[in-house]
């Protein structure tokens, strides 16, 4: 154990780690401030970098700028009220109230100190559950496999903010995706239209960068700029932070929690954490009625969420190679390409690996507070830049990072179709999340289906026989039935409404 | 872009119905009964189905509608061009970079780079004292990241970078 903790102390304690995670750190936190773009985009733009780094170097980067760049989210939010990422979103409106009553300096604070309490606070769930899950999960078969598969499949419809049947179908377009190429049970072309190309089958990354990327630039073209940042000056940041602490310590925690919670679910990232929590806060208020109206609580709470989420996404992907959420989806490409398979021999035989990965997301976090301190300081410069300079670089990157991947031109117009696709998709209401968990899981959801089902010869009840199986089977068919049993009570409810209220 | 549910759906019951079919003629592993044919019949199958749903409006009860955040009294709502053309222009992004599939290896990085951000840039409304300046100086920029540093093979071309 100590051994292991040394081995990993001097796996990042080289330069090249050092440097990487700085630089990542700054460009999280630029990237996260900018209204418009996503922490998930930040992470996917940064994975072509990562070919070229050492294994821990490129984890390193990946991690240090999705923490960072959930945190800066908070900071148009606060200031304009334009959340700069979607998990900055459930709390735009109370943080922007609170910097009309002058109390901008507490809101950003209140940002940075939660983030960082939440952000370790989820390191330590990802340190805490993952090795006794990986004991468990050792003695998997593919059944197990196949049902737990289909239940982070099943999650993610649940959770996305949609129509259930269209994220379904978003899912199963998904996985679609994931079928071309040769790269199947029988080793012949699958839906290859005879273009040598497609025999590759699409690279998840590619794919990520033009639902996340291509179709924000997209987006960009037929919505109005944002209004530039008001010139401000502030007064001690983390002033008041400690009292706020001792205050609202059991808010923390239970934000703290939700987030572990929504963060290991397949699918449910940091943005559903702070709806949730801000909901939840507001609903166990002792004063709801201040929310709203410029009220630190739902900030504690949803910000200490949020950041939790972000590591705690780790432990599905780490574990069973199922992202808990989009930015895990990404991290989950760079781990097969560094070698670090995702698996629960994982934590036994690059035990010090897993180490360094732990001690990556404390340092973050904790040079999230100085950085962060800073970040809000020249924000205000930072925010200046027109969209109209970003959004070209970001197509740059785009088209040399796709290119990068493979070192081929085919990249390149994957990302531009995907572009396409997630833009159509999300204007129309079908969760492109969704979508990209079946790009990602697809290979994986149909070697455990089909593995399976030769073992089993063709018969159905095998996958219900072993204990974890079964267990695992009965909560993906409740996933499944969820949606079709509030659909079902919601239209009972107005018959029974109706009833009392005629008699 | 927003399609009527009826038309994304019916989309989506073809899609499925061809990958069921595509699926279904795959030739098995011999001595097996099953092999790559099985999953995407059973995608094909579930998406047409879901297709089907949608057509139907089951499961519309649980959109939310998108939250537009009301305007404060001091700013003012930009005043948004329409025109049949304006839709369009949200498909500049993937034409530009079908562009640069098509032109990067004759014209190399630099230039097709150069039109790239200037386009973009000035399709956002920047004006020419920003967009010539960015689009002159970005692709070095670049180049300098992605070819130099982290030695990706971009194309020289015409104008080859002085490093």
């Amino acid at each position: 154990m100590l051994k292991t903790l040394i081995d990993a102390f001097a796996l990042i304690s080289t330069w090249e780690v050092i440097i990487a995670m700085f630089a990542a750190s700054v460009y999280g936190l630029v990237i996260g401030s900018l209204p418009g773009l996503s922490a998930t985009m930040a992470t996917a733009l940064l994975v072509p970098v990562t070919f070229y780094l050492s294994p821990i170097a490129a984890i390193a980067t990946i991690v240090a700028a999705s923490s960072m760049a959930i945190f800066s989210g908070d900071i148009p939010g606060a200031l304009l009220r334009i959340p700069g990422t979607p998990a900055s979103a459930a709390y735009a409106d109370e943080a922007y109230a609170m910097t009309r009553k002058g109390q901008a300096e507490l809101a950003l604070g209140a940002g940075v100190w939660f983030s960082a309490v939440g952000g370790i606070a989820g390191v330590l769930s990802l340190m805490i559950l993952a090795p006794p899950l990986a004991e468990v999960a050792l003695s998997f078969s593919t059944f197990e496999y196949f049902w737990l598969a289909l239940l982070g499949l099943m999650c993610a419809t649940l959770v996305a903010r949609s129509s259930p049947v269209k994220a379904i179908a978003g899912m199963f377009l998904g996985l679609l995706v994931s079928c071309i190429g040769i790269e199947n049970p029988g080793g012949v072309p699958r839906f290859t239209f005879g273009i040598t190309d497609l025999f590759g089958g699409i690279e998840p990354i590619p794919a990520l960068v033009g639902v996340f990327a291509v179709a924000q630039v997209m987006r960009a073209m037929l919505t109005p700029e944002p209004p530039p940042l008001p010139r401000r000056k502030f007064g001690s940041i983390m002033a008041g932070q400690w009292k706020l602490t001792k205050k609202y310590h059991w808010q923390m925690t239970r934000g703290n929690i939700v987030g572990i919670i929504i963060g290991v679910l397949p699918g449910a990232g940091a943005d559903m954490a702070a709806w949730v929590s801000y909901a939840m806060s507001k609903r166990f208020s002792k004063e709801p009625e201040k929310f709203g109206t410029g009220h630190v609580e739902g900030l504690v709470e949803a910000g200490a969420s949020n950041n939790a989420s972000i590591a705690s996404g780790w432990v599905p992907s780490l574990l069973f190679g199922i992202p808990g959420d989009t930015i895990a989806a990404i991290a989950i490409g760079v781990l097969y390409m560094k070698g670090l398979n995702p698996g629960p021999t994982l934590f036994t035989e690059k035990a010090s690996s897993m180490y360094a990965i732990y001690l990556m997301f404390i340092i973050a976090n904790i040079m999230m507070i100085p950085l962060g301190i800073a970040m809000i300081r020249v924000a205000a410069y930072i925010l200046l830049a027109p969209r109209s300079s970003i959004m070209p670089i970001i197509m740059l990157c785009c088209a040399v990072g796709s290119f990068a991947i493979g070192n081929n031109m085919f990249g390149v117009v994957t990302v531009a179709a995907f572009g396409v696709i997630g833009y159509v998709m999300e204007a129309n209401g079908y969760p492109v999340a969704a979508m990209v968990l079946g790009i990602v899981m697809g290979t994986m959801v149909e070697q455990a289906f089909v593995t399976s089902l030769i073992k089993s010869d063709g018969s159905i009840l095998p996958f219900f026989e072993r204990p974890v199986a079964a267990i695992l089977a009965a909560m993906a068919i409740g996933a499944l039935l969820w949606p079709v049993m509030v659909w079902g009570w919601r239209k009972v409810k107005p018959v029974q409404a109706a009833a009392a209220t005629s008699r | 872009m927003r399609l009527p549910d009826s038309v994304t759906g019916s989309f989506l019951v073809v899609l499925g119905a061809a990958a069921a079919y595509g699926g279904y003629i795959l030739p098995p592993v011999p001595g097996q009964p099953v092999g790559p044919n099985v999953f995407p019949l059973v995608i094909g199958i579930g998406l047409a189905l879901c297709g089907l749903a949608i057509v139907f409006g089951i499961g519309h009860s649980f959109e939310e509608e998108q939250e537009l955040v009301p305007l404060e009294d001091g700013q003012v709502a930009a005043q948004q061009p329409q025109g049949k053309l304006y839709g369009l222009r949200a498909l500049l992004p993937p034409a530009l970079l079908l562009f640069y599939v098509a032109a990067a290896d004759r014209l190399g990085f630099i230039i097709t780079a150069a039109i790239m951000v200037y386009v973009t840039s000035t399709a956002l409304g920047a004006k020419g004292k920003l967009a010539l300046p960015l689009a002159a100086l970005s692709p070095f920029a670049i180049h300098l990241i992605f070819g130099k540093l982290l030695r990706v093979p971009l194309p020289a071309g015409l104008l080859p970078t002085p490093w």
